[in-house]
């Protein structure tokens, strides 16, 4: 008496919201990654290592009870011997009592999103690219370029054109009126054809670029508080993955410094501390002696960043705005992070005014005044597409 | 396809079970059955059973969410799934048995009856349910494809309204516009003027003689207040209000008689297998598997568990008469009320407990001779559409704010939740600002 259906056609019905879903997952994570990005844990680890992000804006949120006390619930006890004033679950325990989750309070939604650091990478830098690439000799990376090349009559949907589409739709109709099969004065309507479909084609091209190599210098000395190297480090590890995802084979100097500078591996720079006075141009000096001896500049592009709280013995001034002179012209792009908060004081004269007047397309100054800057001040230096 | 049964089987069967059903006098909508793999019935899940519902990504997540608890081996699929239409829609998974196809069919007659004859569904227009959802679903597409409105403001604007999605018309008492309270208030002014008992503030009745779309009454009907009272809406947003507000007035009768109807389709899928005398190989199994349904979940409420006993109970004392008449005329709230008593508390053993503030759970009552009714009491503020706060429009302010008010019963909210919930309604009514009222430890809070 009933009626029996065998398999409905809409068997994946929820893609299309499965994928807005999806997006949305992808945009907080780009919006929580603030605070991500100065997560110590990460810092240092390999691409595979997953973390964990809050992601933040898909809850949904309703009018809910909360849990306090006078907000009492019910269950049932089968078979079981309670007493008034019995304790189910503690408060020390991290045990749960097996259904102790009601329904109507707002509890844990499941808004954590576990990736790895080469999906973040994916996600934080899909849109950015280094800038000014300029092609040099010894070419050795490989870079996907993708171009437009004409239209092709079969495609898939997102890449119709709609222009393409619609001309030829009206050459079409224009064709039969002139050959009287349609009259454009009846109400029938002139339809879409199959063939009138364009999508517009690109091509996936592989085209060699040039060497790149990356000079991170971070002033390690004493008014470097665990503050401000954590924040430099979390900054320095956002460029670090944005290299390593973008560009394969570039090559990654790492120099710290205090009074003295000197070239270490990547995890020595990230997790060792000195202490000490600090000149700025122990670390930028270092580096020219470095390019000189292993990256020609003729066949390298140079990026270099130099992280500090600003403090710089004052006699070191005028040196290290010559070094960063020097630098600045033989590398593509090169950057000075300063880590100060907004509040603090200073003795002599900030190295960001020192290094100001050489502010052009190629040296930005950065500053950092916490975990908040990080992203943004990373997204200025790379086009600044993303303002979160 | 399955391992030991065919869709011929299950007609069979269906045949049987109809004619029990229908000499016992139950009354149901014809069942259209589909037969899905678990992906489908995951999908049909996310929209609430709906064959076709609008796209919103929260259906995705839902689905995500279902998926992921199901591969993870941590939630079975329900196995049930029927909706309020008529012919109603059930889904059937190709993965279960034949034991429990059948007991499934057996169960979505009680429903389907149900949802034909309680009271609650009276307004639900079951004719029309799956045509509505159809065509809403094909508006917000077109709004979406609409170069003037676009995805990002229809999703937005279906964020924030399905925030506050269950703050409509919870209670079946028809809402009064603006123009009838006001005609009322004028006859009510006329009479006392009659009778020259002209109150000395006149101040209220110079509002309603006036033509001004001021708030008279206080209005508990959240969604519709927002329709009739913000002026300059765009189509697409009111059909959008009026969309999200039918299809919760669509699934309030739903929330608000949970117990009774997995009780009374419990209650039917028992007595029917019974009757059908089946074969010990299946009878067995059913067996088990309706115990495991109808069985109490320790520290929670099992509504098959809580509606069973009631129509259990009372069969035995008032007769099968009976039952038909309360399946007609209660909900939750009125069944437990009435028909429960000390002594079934203490048989249910149902307990009350509060969270401490250290995290700890303590059992504050429990079903004895001087607490029972305090445990009644807390068990029926947590069923049904009780479980949601209600939030009402007290009146609009000077200037035109918006002032809500949380109608307290010693729960308070949860504030995290109640300060986005209400940034939603300030999207929505717009720039002259909201203020809920309600009280947090005593005290009046302001939102």
């Amino acid at each position: 008496m009933s009626i029996f259906k065998k398999h409905n056609t809409n068997a994946d019905r929820s893609a299309t919201d499965r994928r807005r879903h999806k997006e949305k997952i992808e945009k907080a994570i780009k919006e929580g990654i603030k605070d991500i990005v100065a997560e110590e844990s990460i810092i240092g680890q390999d691409g595979k290592k997953k973390i964990k992000i809050p992601v933040r804006g898909i809850k949904e949120y309703r009018f809910v009870y909360g849990s306090n006390e006078s907000n009492k619930q019910v269950g049932s006890a089968p078979g079981k011997d309670i007493k008034k004033g019995q304790k189910i679950k503690s408060g020390k325990s991290n045990k749960k009592m097996p259904g102790n989750k009601a329904g109507n309070t707002a509890g844990e939604e499941f808004y954590e999103v576990e990736i790895t650091l080469d999906e973040l990478a994916k996600y934080l830098f899909d849109d950015l690219s280094l800038p000014d690439l300029k092609k040099r000799t010894n070419s050795s990376i490989l870079s996907e370029k993708i171009k437009r090349k004409g239209y092709r009559t079969k495609g898939i949907r997102p890449r119709l054109s709609k222009k393409e589409t619609i001309k030829n739709k009206i050459r079409r109709q224009k064709k039969a009126e002139r050959n009287g099969t349609y009259d454009p004065e009846s109400d029938e309507r002139f339809t879409f054809h199959e063939n009138d479909l364009k999508y517009k084609h690109i091509e996936i091209t592989k085209k060699p670029i040039t060497n790149a190599v990356i000079f991170f210098i971070m002033d390690v000395s004493g008014s470097m508080t665990k503050n401000k190297k954590f924040l430099a480090r979390s900054f320095f590890f956002l460029l670090y993955q944005f290299i390593r995802y973008r560009y394969h084979n570039t090559e990654t100097v790492f120099i710290s410094h205090t009074t003295e500078a000197k070239e270490v591996n990547e995890d020595e720079f990230f997790k060792k501390a000195s202490t000490g006075g600090t000149h700025i141009s122990s670390g930028l000096t270092k580096s020219l002696n470095i390019i000189e001896e292993r990256y020609s500049p003729s066949s390298w592009n140079i990026y270099a960043f130099h992280c500090s709280d600003g403090e710089n013995w004052s006699e070191d001034n005028e040196k290290a705005k010559n070094a960063m002179s020097n630098l600045i012209n033989i590398s593509q792009l090169s950057g000075y992070v300063q880590i100060k908060g907004k509040n603090e004081s200073h003795w002599g004269e900030e190295m960001a005014d020192v290094f100001a007047p050489l502010v052009q397309d190629n040296f930005k100054i950065l500053k950092i005044h916490g975990k908040d800057d990080i992203w943004t001040e990373f997204a200025r230096l790379f086009g600044g597409k993303y303002e979160l | 396809m399955s391992s030991n049964w065919t869709v011929n089987d299950l007609k069979k069967w269906d045949d049987k079970i109809c004619e029990i059903a229908k000499n016992y006098g139950l009354d149901w909508y014809p069942i259209s059955y589909e037969i899905c793999d678990y992906y489908e019935m995951i999908g049909h899940m996310a929209y609430h059973g709906m064959p076709s519902h609008y796209n919103h990504w929260s259906y995705g997540k839902s689905f995500e969410r279902t998926h992921f608890y199901y591969n993870a081996g941590m939630e079975g699929l329900p196995y049930e799934l029927i909706i309020n239409s008529n012919p109603s829609i059930a889904y059937l998974m190709m993965q279960n048995d034949f034991y429990l196809q059948v007991l499934i069919m057996a169960h979505c007659v009680g429903h389907s009856d149900f949802f034909k004859n309680n009271r609650c569904f009276k307004n639900t227009d079951a004719k029309y349910a799956v045509s509505k959802m159809r065509n809403a679903k094909k508006r917000i597409q077109g709004y979406i494809e609409d170069p003037l409105i676009g995805q990002e403001k229809v999703e937005n604007f279906l964020d924030e309204l399905h925030t506050v999605r269950f703050q409509t018309q919870r209670y079946n008492i028809p809402r009064k516009s603006f123009n009838e309270i006001r005609r009322e208030e004028i006859i009510k002014f006329n009479k006392m003027k009659k009778s020259g008992k002209l109150p000395a503030d006149d101040e209220f009745y110079y509002n309603i003689l006036s033509s001004d779309n001021k708030l008279l009454r206080p209005d508990h009907d959240l969604l519709s207040f927002l329709i009739e009272y913000k002026k300059d809406w765009q189509t697409w947003q009111i059909d959008l209000l009026e969309i999200v507000r039918d299809e919760s007035l669509y699934f309030i009768p739903q929330i608000k008689t949970k117990i009774l109807n997995e009780g009374w389709a419990s209650f039917w899928h028992y007595k029917i297998l019974h009757d059908l005398d089946l074969d010990d190989m299946y009878h067995i199994p059913f067996m088990k598997m309706h115990n495991a349904v109808i069985r109490p979940h320790v520290g929670k409420i099992n509504p098959y568990h809580v509606g069973f006993y009631i129509f259990k109970k009372l069969e035995k004392e008032q007769g099968l008469e009976r039952c038909f008449e309360v399946r007609e005329l209660h909900d939750d709230v009125s069944a437990i009320r009435l028909f429960l008593d000390e002594e079934d508390f203490r048989e249910l053993n149902l307990f009350s407990y509060e969270n401490k503030r250290n995290g700890d759970v303590i059992i504050s009552e429990v079903s004895d001779h001087d607490d029972w009714k305090i445990v009644r009491n807390d068990l029926i503020r947590n069923i049904g559409i009780n479980a949601i706060p209600h939030i009402f429009v007290d009146r609009i302010g000077q200037s035109g704010k918006l002032i809500l008010k949380h109608e307290h019963d010693g729960r308070d909210l949860d504030l995290t939740y109640a300060n986005k919930a209400v940034e939603s309604i300030q999207k929505i009514w717009g720039s002259d600002g909201v203020k809920l009222y309600t009280i947090v430890e005593e005290e009046v809070w302001e939102v």
